[in-house]
Parts: C-alpha cells; structure tokens; sequence
C-alpha cells in the first residue's frame, strides 16, 4: 500500500461544518485515482491533509507504510507535490529551479544533474531550460510544474488541477507523462474538472461533495451503475447536483 | 546543511536579478551617503566646524595686519584668502563676492592700521602719566576701524564667534603694544622726574636708572581652553553620515525580504517548500544567512564609498575606530535586527502592496526617530525618549560608538543587546504568525 488515509477530518476555526469528514482512501503501486468534486467539496484540503500541509482534528495518513505526522521528514521524501498554481520561482530558469528543489530533496552530485536533465527531458522542456520561467507559455509552465514533483522519483505524487487553462498538446503531454509514471509504479491522485481526463487515465476516481466521498470505483464501474449516466460527467453532475458551486 | 546552501544560493540569485532590489540596498543608500555628507560638510564649513575660506585684505601691511593674519591662519578654523586669480583684491571687490555669496567672510585691515595705534597707545600712555588722576586725556589721531564683512546666510553663532576672536585677538595686541610702550617711555619719564628732584642731569653714556621688560604684556594671567576628551578629533560628516546612511539601507531590506516571502506564498513555491523533507526553519535560515550577507555587502559598499569615493569629492576620508571585532559584531547585528523585521513584515502582511507600503514608511519613521536625519539631542523631550526605542537608533549609534568614540565591544555591549532581542522578538512573531497562519488560510491553504 502506497497511500493509506483512514478517518481524516478537518474543521476550520469559526466554520459550522467539518471541511472533510471521516475521509478513507488507499492507492496501490501504479494507481491512479481521480478525486472529483465541486468547487468547495473538500478536495484541496484533503491533498493538504494527505501532503502534511494541514493537521487533522482526527484520523492518519501512511505513506509507504510511513506516519506522516508521527515522522513526517521521512514520509515526506516518497511524495511529491503538483500544486494549482505555478509553484517554481519566475525570475530562475528551469533548469535553476529544479536544481534548487532537487538540492531540497538531498539530491546532489552527477546525481542531481542526470535527475534534472531526465526531468526537463519528460517535460519537453530541454531546449528550454535556460529561459526564465516567467518567459514561458501557459502550458511550459504547467509542464515545468510537474518536472519539478518528479525530481526525486517519488513513489506517490498529488496533482491538484495539473492542466488548467493549457493547450491541448501541453495536455495530451501531461496525460502521456503520468500514464507512463504509472506504468513505472508510481502512485496518484489526480483533482481534475475535466472529466474526460478523469475517465482516460484513473484507474480508480472518488466523487467527493460536502467533505465526504460519495462513490468510489473505476469509471466504468461507477457509470455502469448508476443507469441513465452515460459518461462521467452525467454521472458527477447526478452525484453532486446541478446547482452552482460559487 | 545543503538545503541550506542551496537556499542561500537561490536567494542571492534571486535578488541579483531583482534590479530594483538592488537599486533600493545600493544605490540609494549610496546616494544618501554622498548627498548628505557633501551638503553637511557645506554646512559644518559655514558652521565652522571645518576650515573655511575667509577673505582677508592688509591694507596696513605692517604688524597689526601681519599678525592677524598669522595668528587666523595659524588656528585652523580658517583658511585666509589673500589674492584671486594670482592678483591681490581691494576691500570693494572682495565685498561684492562675499555679497554674491561666494565667500562667507571678508576681513578688511585699513592702511595705516599700526601707525595709529602705536601713536593712540603712544599718547594714551603719555597722557595718563602726565596728567596722572585726572583721566588719560584723547589724541588727534582717529581709532583705526577693522571692518568685516559676512555673507546674509552665514549663521548667527558663526557671526558672533568670528568678532568675539577678532577682537580677542586686538585687545591682545593692545595690551601687548601698550605694554611696549609703557616699558620705553616709563624709565625716560622716570628719569626726568629724578632729575627734576635732584637738579642733576645724568652723566653722558650711563645705563638708565631702571629697565622695564618690554614683554610683560604678552604674558598670561589666567588661560581658558576646552577640557580634556579621550577624544582626539570631533566627528566627520562623512562618519556621522556612513553610519546613519549604513543603517538605514540595511533596514530597507525589509522591502526585497519581506517581498520573497510574500511572493513565495502568493506563487504557491511556499507551498511546494513545505512538502519537501526540510524543516521550514532550514529554508528560513537560508533565507537569513542570504539577506545577512547582503546587508554586509550593503555596509561595505556604503563604506567604500566613504574612503575611496567622497575623499574625491572634497570630503573627509571614513576612518572605521580602532575595534573590528566590535564592528564586525555590530555590522551583524544590525543585519540579523533589519532580516528579522523583513521576515516579520513578510509573513504578516497579506500582499506585496501592503509589505511594500508599511515596510518603506515604517523604516523612513524609525530612521527619523532614530537620528538618523536629524539628531536625537536636536528633538524635542518626548520624541528623545522614543528614540529609545528605534532599532536604527540602537544601530546608528553603536557605530557611532565605534567610529568617533573609538569604542570596543563591551561599550557597544547594551546595543548589541537590543538588537538581538529585535532581531529574536520579529523572528518568534513571525513564527507564531506563520503557525497561526495555516489555520487561518481556510479551504484552500495553497
């Protein structure tokens, strides 16, 4: 077992209702699970809580069948982290700010150089590891986002909306990439609003409203039963309502 | 000890890209420095504090005239200005420059100066002996006026100072031609009532009945002088302005600091930094080391400047006190004081607007309480006691201590104390904020 989360709750000071409530979820070696939900569902704070940037009010996370919270620096060495935003320093290049992480991670050496190339290499970013981040498209920075989480091979990688507002060959890139992790072994959980990339690379996804997951299962599984949804996205919107999320 | 490393590294990168950043921790304190001392040397010169140029014309060319300007030239407070473009000046011209503004003073000795007051002290002193108890009768020749002439803008104090030690200077030499003159004509006028009394008349080629010493007058009675200080020389305007300027370029590093990590929260790097398996205190450090190095940079710069580029400009040369271990630690302190507020500023304010806004204005304010622009013995009472209070103040004036007091370590002792409690005081803040922080930020932590 990879990840194994078990009874993760979380309420915010001053708010009525708890932000995740009693949230299960395992991954096995090389699987990828969608976590699907509306805007406010829980999503980012479960990532936050399974990542160790927040501490429960109650429940556990393993990772690699290490505590996170009770040994959190050595937990943390199997995980890696694609967050929403462009995490990666604008004013250094690509090549710069993997360097940096990579030297975080203990990385060092020839090591550290090979890690670095093979990164930029996956991310399609070779020939442009000498631009500054900020001199890079929409979708180069997406990519460089997630050369970065792979820096130190981790066994279990969060990725938190990896393709927002990127253009379809960034996109088609990105999927490949994760694909091909997967196939290596490593684990995923994936937040995405795109349904269809939910469906083409999650071997498993969980629809997750109100800080609880509603159903769990693979696409197909969850589509085949539930009659009258023909595809994801008729089945999240059955899931989780209609009404708008703001 | 390499994410530590590697932190410093891509700071210092960071924030050689960063022009304005430079720009603000260089050139502006750089400037300050130059500006402020140079115009304060201008005013220390029309103070007095430093050599002036004085225009002084001899008409009279004889004593009175050769020793005024012997004696002014000789005190060092002055630098007499005799001639213009190799040609000697009339009292009409050099007036017209000190009316201009060019020069700040113009002394004028009239001609015949000596001659008059040799022939005043003559009769004076042959009156009173003659007409003894009834009073020194007047003589034809008219007092000699010496006349000066000062620029509208020079300072009151500067103005009286300079009359005060002229006519100090020409009661001296009164008393000095009086005495003089008294020792020539008294054992003559002795004489001759000796030989009123006894109807003799002295024998051809005999010494006089009594000599007088012609010098007593240019003997002391009494002297006044300064009291003895360990200090040998006053402070320059380029170490009062090294320091002040030093200090307050430090602090601005509120500004860049407080910036990265603002930045780095709003980017969501913060949030990647916290799943790395680093303390966030190793990255922190970092962080402090880098932006300690720089402050360092920034003082030896400001420093450079005052040795190398103002001594090209007309100013004094910095000299640095005699204790580099007590400047060393000073230097750092006030490094880890200014990192440590940037730190703090930049893990409260909620955005670089607001970081950019209160850091700039809150260190212009403790640097105005501090001393750093105006003296602290210049401010009215209560604001005295609240410079108490200014980081900068502590900072401004252990180098002060150092630079013109020569102090040492242990003089510097209370304000390295201030500073580290400062520096520890914004870290512990910015801590608690920081903690606080994860559970204020709400659902969506990054």
């Amino acid at each position: 077992m990879i990840l194994l989360a078990s009874g993760l709750t979380k309420t915010y000071p001053g708010a009525r209702t708890p932000a995740l409530s009693d949230f299960n979820l395992s991954l096995e070696s090389g699987e990828i699970v969608g976590l699907l939900g509306p805007n406010g569902a829980g999503k980012t704070t479960a990532i936050s809580l399974m990542t160790g940037l927040l501490a429960p009010d109650s429940g556990s996370v393993q990772i690699c069948g290490t505590d996170l919270f009770k040994h959190s620096r050595k937990a943390r060495q199997w995980i890696g982290l694609v967050p929403q935003h462009i995490a990666l320093y604008p004013n250094l290049t690509a090549r710069e700010n993997l360097t940096y992480l990579g030297r975080m991670q203990g990385l060092g050496g020839r090591v550290l150089k090979a890690r670095v190339d093979t990164c930029l290499e996956t991310a399609g970013l070779s020939n442009n590891a000498r631009m500054r981040i900020r001199a890079y498209s929409g979708g180069m920075k997406r990519r460089a986002n997630l050369a970065a989480a792979l820096l130190h091979e981790p066994r279990m990688i969060f990725l938190d909306e990896p393709t927002t507002g990127i253009d379809p060959q960034s996109r088609n890139m990105i999927l490949d990439r994760l694909s091909d992790l997967s196939r290596s072994g490593t684990s995923m959980l994936y937040t995405t609003h795109y349904m269809e990339e939910a469906e083409k690379i999650c071997s498993r996804v969980a629809v997750i409203d109100e800080g609880r997951i509603l159903s769990e299962g693979s696409p197909k599984a969850l589509i085949d039963g539930h009659p009258g949804c023909g595809d994801l996205g008729a089945l999240f919107l059955h899931l989780t309502g209609k009404e708008l999320r703001d | 000890m390499m994410p530590l490393l590697a932190t410093l590294y891509k700071e210092l990168l960071l924030l050689v890209r960063d022009r304005s950043g430079l720009l603000v921790l260089f050139v502006m304190p750089a400037v300050l420095v130059v500006v402020v001392s140079l115009v304060q040397e201008n005013v220390l010169k029309s103070t007095g504090e430093t050599p002036m140029d004085v225009l002084f014309i001899d008409q009279d060319q004889q004593e009175i005239g050769l020793r005024i300007q012997k004696e002014m030239g000789a005190s060092g407070a002055v630098r007499l200005v005799t001639t213009r473009n190799g040609r000697a000046m009339d009292a009409e011209a050099s007036r017209a420059l000190v009316e201009k503004g060019r020069y700040q003073v113009c002394i004028v000795i009239p001609p015949g100066t000596t001659d008059a007051v040799q022939k005043r002290a003559m009769a004076q002193i042959s009156g009173s002996i003659q007409g003894m108890g009834s009073g020194a009768p007047e003589t034809d020749t008219a007092m000699p006026h010496l006349t000066v002439y000062f620029d509208p803008l020079i300072h009151g104090a500067f103005r009286s100072s300079v009359l005060s030690a002229l006519k100090e200077m020409l009661l001296a030499m009164e008393l000095e031609i009086k005495a003089r003159i008294l020792a020539e004509t008294l054992p003559v006028q002795f004489s001759l009532l000796l030989q009123t009394l006894t109807g003799r008349l002295p024998e051809p080629g005999s010494a006089p009945l009594f000599k007088m010493d012609a010098g007593w007058g240019t003997r002391r009675l009494m002297d006044v002088s300064a009291g003895r200080s360990r200090l040998e020389k006053l402070p320059t305007s380029v170490q009062q302005n090294v320091s002040a300027w030093a200090v307050f370029g430090m602090f601005f590093i509120v500004l860049p600091l407080g910036g990265v990590i603002i930045r780095e929260r709003q980017d969501g790097t913060l949030v990647r930094l916290r799943t790395l398996p680093v303390s966030y205190l190793t990255i922190l450090a970092g962080k402090l080391a880098a932006y300690v190095l720089v402050c360092w940079g920034q003082f030896l710069f400001i420093v450079l400047v005052g040795k190398a580029g103002l001594p090209l400009l007309g100013a004094p040369v910095l000299t640095l006190g005699a204790d580099p271990l007590a400047l060393t630690a000073v230097v750092t302190s006030i490094a880890l004081a200014a990192c440590g507020y940037g730190i703090m500023l930049g893990t409260l304010a909620r955005t670089f607007e607001q970081a950019s806004m209160f850091g700039p204005v809150s260190v212009v304010c403790a640097a105005a309480i501090g001393g750093i622009m105006v003296p602290v013995y210049a401010m009215p009472p209560l604001m005295q006691k609240i410079s108490l209070y200014s980081p900068l103040a502590w900072g401004l004036n252990s180098l002060v201590e150092i630079f013109v007091r020569e102090g040492t370590l242990r003089s510097v002792l209370p304000e390295l104390g201030y500073l580290t409690v400062f520096f520890a005081a914004t870290l512990l803040i910015a801590w608690a904020a920081f903690r606080r922080g994860d559970y204020l930020a709400g659902p969506a932590p990054y």
